[in-house]
């Protein structure tokens, strides 16, 4: 599913490059739930960026499901992520001016589904997450738990194959970080390729495998 | 997808309550002035365009050349219709009116009214302006001298519900019968009146008509379709030199004709000297487009500025909807329906306050003016439409500019794209450079505007207009001016009188004056004013050489002439000095076979008083006793007890004159109209001054907010190393002074162009000085700084602790 060769991201600082990411070569197969771990400013939310698409490496290579992401152009490239991809972040992200309902809508939205079967998705996922009495409460009024949940089930909207997710525990307490780690596990037997970052070995765990990164290298 | 927007949209709105309050207002302010500007600029567009046909009418002006410069009048030599009639086919038909100020006593038994609004004309006229009869016939309603067409409110004055048609009523005493009734004037035809009189009513004598030099009628040509009028007009020209030049060169001018089209006759006849058309003023129109636009402008800066500044507030809502698919176009449209959205609320509650404005407008302008916004689908939907566009131009940078947002950065907490916010940063400084330049560009135009109108109406005129009332004099009071004199100065309230024809800021006599020489006689036109022995004590003019009119010299009556200032220039005698003692001779209006011509000597020189508006230039004036000719009466009286006065002047009248009301005037109101239109755009020039300002400000206020903002740690952190708050304030605010400043600089040349350019239009005018521009300077950059202060003094006394928290 994923081919990185050869990644390297580097920025200048007094004339001399500073690596973020070197030499980084690596494979993910589809069906697989990775876990990337590494210290603060080892270049782990670089490289899921990389794989999200969201940031581009100063060298190497990128296939994602037979595309060559880097010599594709921007637009091409956002429709890929945008039918492929789901993002969970640490800090949640989500509008603050949308209710749970439209957040977990939106994506459906900007894909252009129409609106009787959007309904339809969005009230399977509301269902299937359990949050369909919260639909109509803005992200405020939620706790942290909640609103990482309606950020994954945002995510997992528009059926992505690979659901990237940047510590999505990060911010939540041990027992709301369990259940968020369950539904992962879960949700990659459904068959949805997993790669997340986190800064717990117990969260690692649940992956089926763990990449370490330190100073912008993998650790074999 | 779009309701979904709309929902975003209100929601920010309503979430951003401050942002939006400020784009709201602001726009609506500034919509609502370009809808009234509007609605005044459409009305005055459509003058004449009612008239069938009216693309082939078109009137005759000409420009007067002599040596005090050049003026343009509508009023024109009879021959000009009776030539091109005769002499090019491609002249269809032409109609003259006469040009007669005077009013006319008209009677029915006991009702009695002095009307000013009325024509005579040829019976051409109604095919030329097929105005709607009521009653009557327009092809035969003209051809008896004695007839009189009406229209409908005056036959109701006469007649009440009685048909009028054929019925007798008195002009100036004498019976006309009533031919036809009009349906009352359309509100935009150019022509003003009550009655219609036959041309042929006046019976001039043949000759008369055939002059090339008497300037009386306006003159109406009608053309065949696709007639090359600037060839007509060129031809014309030729033939007016060849006809009436050598004439008028003896008299010290030529005059050359031109021709205005219908539909321009109400607006470009500002600067006629006679004209008796409803006139507007094309340069005002256009000065009131430009600053609607102004206006307009600055509110839609606002927007950008407001929408770019808090976009960081925003980023990291467009940085997830990146995330999650949105694509760049789908932004752009999102936030594009939200400036939409707001411009859409703003010319809503802009039609409004138009609607509930419109009244006071009309009174303002002394129009009628309607708004059919709900009766008129096509023009609400092309405000909505304009509304929509509006919205579009105001959201559409702000919209490119958010949806380019990395949404990386803006995720990680960083501020959007380094390069872009410098740009958005310096666009911004450099939109509030042009809102400040607008300001300060009406800042100094108003007041230059403002002083020159004080100058018109407080300058020394040379005379004194003050507690002077004046009337036409009629039957006896006209027959025995003297007596009547003598007999209303026997109260305490009257201080002098004069008989006579010629008052300032009345109708004027233009004739010509010989001065004999050695080489022959000199011909030089002048104003001739008709006086008696009390004019100059009455009106206050002040002699600078010579003597007044004396009842201790005999020859005064019929061999005396007194002089202006400029006519000893104009005449040639140099100095006051030397005109005093000299020869002047005058041909007699009417005639008498033993002395056809007044010959006499220059007793006195008076200063140079201003008996026109200050708009045109002090001519020529010749004053002389002439007793044959006595048509107006004017009083000095005492300010104390007026009306007491005003009462004996009245019976007095009544003992004389029974047969005509008395119909007075005070001297001073005709002064006062004379510059109505100058003060009309004063007032309109305040009024959008303030608004431009307070819309620029309102913007400044948003920016000054979200730069406080911005830098709330960095002022926390300034406070904690221990910055006063004067230190933070002088910091926060000093950013905003410097656009003001560079503002200033780029207003001023172009508000000295315009203004130096709006003042050549008089000859007596105000100086642009330099203080007008150092105080306009200020007062934008004091406005600017308590604008900017207010926030920066509020983030200045904010707690530092509690910020780095926040942080």
């Amino acid at each position: 599913m994923i081919q990185l060769e050869r990644i390297s991201k580097w920025h200048m600082q007094g004339g001399r490059p500073v690596f973020i990411l070197k030499d980084i070569n690596m494979t993910v197969a589809e069906g697989e739930f990775i876990s990337i771990m590494g210290p603060s400013g080892s270049g782990k939310s670089t490289l899921l960026n990389v794989i999200g698409m969201l940031d581009v490496p100063n060298e190497g290579g990128y296939n994602f499901m037979g595309n060559d992401v880097f010599k594709m152009k921007e637009k091409q490239r956002s429709a890929l992520y945008k039918h492929h991809i789901g993002f969970v972040f640490q800090a949640y992200h989500l509008i603050d001016e949308l209710t749970v309902y439209e957040n977990i809508e939106t994506p459906l939205l900007y894909q252009d589904v129409k609106g009787s079967e959007r309904k339809a998705i969005v009230a399977d996922m509301l269902d299937k997450f359990q949050i369909v009495g919260k639909k109509d409460l803005f992200p405020s009024q939620l706790s942290g738990g909640q609103q990482q949940l309606v950020g994954i089930a945002r995510a997992l909207i528009a059926k992505p194959k690979l659901l990237l997710a940047d510590e999505p525990t990060g911010n939540l307490n041990s027992k709301q970080g369990e259940e968020i780690m369950g539904l992962f596990k879960e949700l990659n037997n459904e068959g949805v390729t997993i790669i997340q970052v986190t800064h717990s070995e117990k969260n690692a765990e649940y992956g089926s495998r763990i990449i370490n990164l330190l100073d912008g290298r993998i650790q074999m | 997808m779009i309701k979904n927007y709309l929902k975003t949209a209100l929601r920010n709105i309503n979430r951003y309550k401050g942002f939006s309050g400020i784009n709201i207002v602001s726009l609506s302010i500034a919509l609502t002035g370009c809808l009234i500007i509007g609605l005044f600029v459409w009305d005055e567009l459509q003058y004449d365009k009612f008239i069938k046909g009216g693309e082939n009418i078109y009137r005759f002006y000409t420009k007067r050349t002599d040596n005090t410069g050049v003026t343009s009048t509508a009023s024109v030599p009879p021959m000009f219709a009776t030539y091109v009639q005769q002499q090019y086919p491609e002249v269809e038909n032409t109609n003259r009116i006469i040009m007669l100020n005077s009013k006319m006593l008209v009677e029915n038994g006991d009702v009695k009214t002095y009307e000013e609004k009325w024509i005579a004309t040829e019976p051409s006229f109604f095919n030329f302006f097929p105005l709607k009869f009521l009653k009557g016939e327009p092809n035969t309603s003209l051809s008896d001298p004695n007839s009189i067409v009406i229209t409908e409110d005056f036959a109701k004055t006469f007649f009440g519900s009685q048909d009028p048609i054929g019925k007798v009523i008195k002009i100036n005493k004498s019976d006309v019968v009533v031919k036809g009734v009009l349906a009352n004037l359309p509100p935009h035809f150019h022509l003003d009146f009550k009655f219609i009189m036959p041309l042929s009513a006046l019976g001039l004598p043949k000759e008369r008509m055939q002059n090339w030099q008497w300037q009386q009628f306006f003159t109406y040509i009608k053309v065949k379709p696709g007639t090359n009028i600037q060839q007509l007009q060129n031809k014309f020209q030729l033939a007016v030199k060849k006809e009436a030049d050598p004439k008028n060169k003896e008299r010290g001018f030529t005059f050359s004709p031109y021709l205005q089209a219908l539909k321009d006759i109400h607006l470009t006849s500002s600067d006629f000297i006679y004209d008796n058309a409803k006139r507007g003023n094309a340069d005002y129109v256009k000065a009131l487009t430009i600053i609607a636009i102004f206006v307009l402008i600055i509110a839609i800066f606002n927007f950008i500025n407001l929408a770019t500044a808090r976009s960081f507030r925003r980023a990291k809502e467009i940085g997830v909807r990146k995330v999650i698919g949105a694509d760049r176009r789908q932004l752009v449209l999102q936030f594009t329906s939200e400036s939409v959205l707001l411009a859409m609320a703003s010319i809503i509650i802009s039609v409004i306050a138009a609607l509930l404005i419109l009244p006071s407008l009309n009174r303002f302008t002394e129009k009628n003016i309607s708004f059919p916004f709900f009766s008129n689908p096509l023009l609400a939907l092309s405000i909505l439409l304009a509304g929509i566009v509006i919205g579009i131009l105001a959201g559409i940078y702000p919209a490119l500019f958010m949806s380019g947002f990395q949404p990386i950065k803006v995720l990680k907490g960083l501020k959007p794209g380094a390069g872009n916010t410098g740009f958005s940063s310096s666009l911004r400084k450099g939109l509030v450079i042009v809102q400040f330049a607008l300001s300060a560009l009406l800042i100094v135009c108003t007041t230059i505007v403002y002083r020159q109108i004080t100058f018109l109406h407080n300058k020394d005129l040379g005379f004194n207009k003050d507690q002077v009332i004046y009337f036409d004099v009629r039957g006896d009071v006209e027959k025995h001016p003297e007596t009547f004199k003598q007999e209303i100065l026997r109260t305490p309230g009257v201080v002098s009188a004069t008989a006579g024809y010629g008052l300032p800021g009345d109708v004027l006599a233009g004739d010509e004056i010989i001065v004999p020489g050695k080489e022959g006689d000199k011909t030089q036109s002048v104003n001739l004013f008709i006086v008696d022995h009390d004019y100059i004590k009455t009106m206050g003019l002040q002699l600078v050489k010579g003597r007044d009119f004396s009842r201790n010299f005999a020859t005064d009556t019929s061999e005396a002439f007194i002089i202006n200032e400029t006519a000893v220039r104009e005449l040639g005698f140099k100095t006051p000095q030397n005109a005093v003692g000299q020869p002047l001779a005058w041909n007699k209006w009417e005639k008498d076979s033993l002395n056809p011509v007044k010959k006499g000597k220059i007793i006195g020189v008076v200063k140079d008083f201003h008996y026109k508006s200050l708009h045109e230039k002090v001519s020529a004036a010749v004053l002389q006793i002439y007793s044959p000719v006595i048509a107006k009466m004017a009083v000095k009286v005492k300010a104390a007890d007026l009306p007491k006065t005003i009462a004996f002047i009245k019976s007095a009248w009544n003992k004389f004159s029974p047969d005509y009301p008395l119909d007075y005037k005070f001297l001073d109101e005709n002064f006062a109209i004379m510059y109505k239109a100058e003060d009309k755009l004063s007032s309109l020039l305040w009024i959008f001054t303030v608004m431009a300002i307070f819309v620029g400000c309102m913007g400044l206020f948003g920016l000054a907010a979200f730069s406080a903002e911005q830098r709330t740690k960095e002022i926390g952190i300034r406070k904690v190393l221990g910055a006063s708050v004067m230190n933070i304030v002088t910091m926060l605010s000093k950013n905003f002074l410097k656009p003001v400043f560079i503002a200033s600089v780029i207003a001023f040349p172009v508000a000295w162009w315009a203004m130096n350019k709006w003042l050549e239009d008089f000859p007596y005018r105000v100086n642009i000085s330099w203080w007008i521009f150092a105080v306009a300077g200020i007062a934008a950059l004091l406005i600017a700084l308590i604008t900017v202060s207010f926030q920066a003094i509020k983030a200045a006394l904010s707690n530092p602790v509690k910020n780095l928290r926040a942080e």
